[in-house]
């Protein structure tokens, strides 16, 4: 083997190689993406609704019930009203239009009524998780709510 | 071929090992021995109530002492009861437990949560009675072979502040902040029990007097109403128990509430026409109990500023014309749409 011409060649190689190794290693541009805005619009229906722990759905009936959220103009309209955060139709608003922990009611005439709120996707569609007191404040309802259109 | 195992450090693992044991048999097996209360008392007064507890420790440590009262909701207890113990370790006061502490061996749960995933209603039937949890001001040292004995005195002021004259099984339960509610299995050693806690509930205890409606808790009434504190806003289940007591609706096919609502204005409104509104649905076949679920506001036909203050009812056949009221007579049942 030829160590003279390595050892000539020595210092170019080393040059090579620390280019080498500088063109692959690059930085790569991770888009993060855009966390969206949570639209409410449309109609909801209690799907699940329970009463201190206790399962409502076989008890009471919920299905001529439900809530239609328009976000253009942040209103809600309540058909065949029954115990809920609002008894009157209003406005409602998010604590945070992208990651909404609170939705607050305000009935027409009334007070801001603030309460828990989840917006978990199950079995691939949106629902509305609330959890309120409209009589007595130790009982507590926790109703699910799925767009039935 | 004998492999002989070798462990580094063959001390320090026994010391682990000790430590260990020491830290699961440090404890003292504690018993209620008695309590000491009033069978009767008049809603409002003060009542005195004297826990004496025993406990038979089996190492030394140090821990809280923990104790625990059932009461009904609408008593607040937590501000109306004032509590300190005296023993042969020291005197002191018992402090309410704050709800963000986690009791040991309890899935993660605070200390009343444990109380009443653990002990339940203590023979109540109405779902509206609490665990107040509280643990003495300073841990308390213990040496094994230590027989302590001491008492809770309990100054309860104000009692029955809901104003209802009641019948309830009050409740009391001891243990300490390390080991919860658990026990080792050696039943039958010098101490009094296995168990590192322990739970009495008392005969029926009786509060007179007060303005608001008579609260069972000790024997099954025909009607009771779900929540048991509600208002006309919330979604209510009344429920009619046929096994109670012989009424004139044994063996009927279905019953119908008939009811009478008082509203704020002063106004009454009656419901009282069988129909699907009205009718309370058999839970299941031949079980005797019914339920109607609904919202009285609705229910009553109110105007959004008109509220149900109380009602009065009946149970009835589905002509109407047998009517079953408080304890199978012929008065109406009374209840109150309240929150305390």
């Amino acid at each position: 083997m030829n160590y003279h011409f390595i050892g000539k060649k020595r210092p170019f190689l080393i040059i090579m190689l620390l280019a080498l190794m500088w063109t692959s290693c690059k930085v790569e541009q991770v888009a993060p993406v855009a966390e969206s805005n949570k639209d409410l619009t449309g109609t909801w229906k209690v799907i699940q609704a329970t009463r201190n722990g206790t399962n409502l759905i076989p008890l009471f009936d919920f299905t001529q019930f439900s809530i239609t959220f328009n976000g253009t103009a942040s209103t809600y309209t309540l058909n065949n009203p029954i115990p809920f955060i609002e008894l009157v139709n209003g406005k409602y608003t998010l604590d945070n239009p992208k990651y909404p922990f609170t939705i607050t009611f305000t009935a027409a005439g009334g007070q801001p009524v603030p309460t828990a709120f989840n917006y978990p996707i199950i079995d691939g569609s949106r629902q509305i998780i609330m959890t309120f007191s409209p009589g007595c404040p130790q009982n507590t309802y926790v109703f699910t709510l799925t767009k039935s259109n | 071929m004998k492999v002989r195992l070798h462990i580094k450090g063959k001390n320090l693992w026994r010391l682990c090992t000790l430590i260990v044991l020491c830290i699961v048999l440090s404890c003292c097996y504690t018993i209620i021995a008695s309590v000491d209360q009033p069978a009767t008392a008049v809603v409002g007064s003060n009542v005195n109530i004297t826990v004496n507890v025993n406990n038979s420790c089996n190492s030394s440590g140090t821990a809280h002492f923990v104790f625990g009262f059932l009461t009904p909701v609408g008593w607040n207890t937590a501000k109306n009861a004032k509590i300190t113990y005296s023993s042969s370790k020291g005197n002191g006061n018992m402090v309410l437990i704050p709800s963000t502490v986690i009791a040991p061996n309890s899935n993660g749960v605070n200390w009343t949560t444990y109380m009443m995933n653990f002990f339940g209603l203590a023979g109540n039937l109405i779902a509206d009675v609490q665990w107040t949890a509280y643990e003495s001001d300073v841990p308390i040292n213990y040496n094994n072979g230590d027989k302590i004995t001491g008492t809770v005195n309990i100054t309860f002021s104000n009692i029955g502040a809901d104003g209802n004259p009641t019948l309830v099984k009050l409740a009391y339960v001891v243990a300490n902040d390390q080991n919860g509610f658990t026990f080792d299995g050696n039943d039958g050693d010098s101490s009094p029990t296995s168990e590192y806690y322990n739970e009495l509930i008392t005969p029926c205890f009786q509060l007179t007097g007060g303005n608001g409606d008579l609260v069972d808790f000790c024997n099954p009434q025909l009607t009771t109403v779900n929540p048991p504190k509600s208002l006309d806003n919330d979604i209510v289940t009344l429920t009619f128990n046929n096994n109670v007591t012989p009424t004139a609706l044994a063996g009927a096919s279905a019953v119908y509430l008939c009811a009478i609502a008082t509203l704020n204005d002063g106004t009454k409104v009656t419901v009282c026409n069988p129909s699907t509104t009205t009718m309370l649905t058999e839970t299941t076949a031949t079980s005797g109990l019914y339920q109607l679920t609904f919202w009285p506001h609705k229910f009553f036909g109110l105007t959004a500023s008109q509220t149900v203050v109380s009602m009065t009812y009946f149970i009835t056949d589905q002509t109407g014309k047998t009517q079953v009221g408080y304890g199978g007579g012929t008065s109406p049942f009374t209840y109150s749409f309240k929150c305390t």
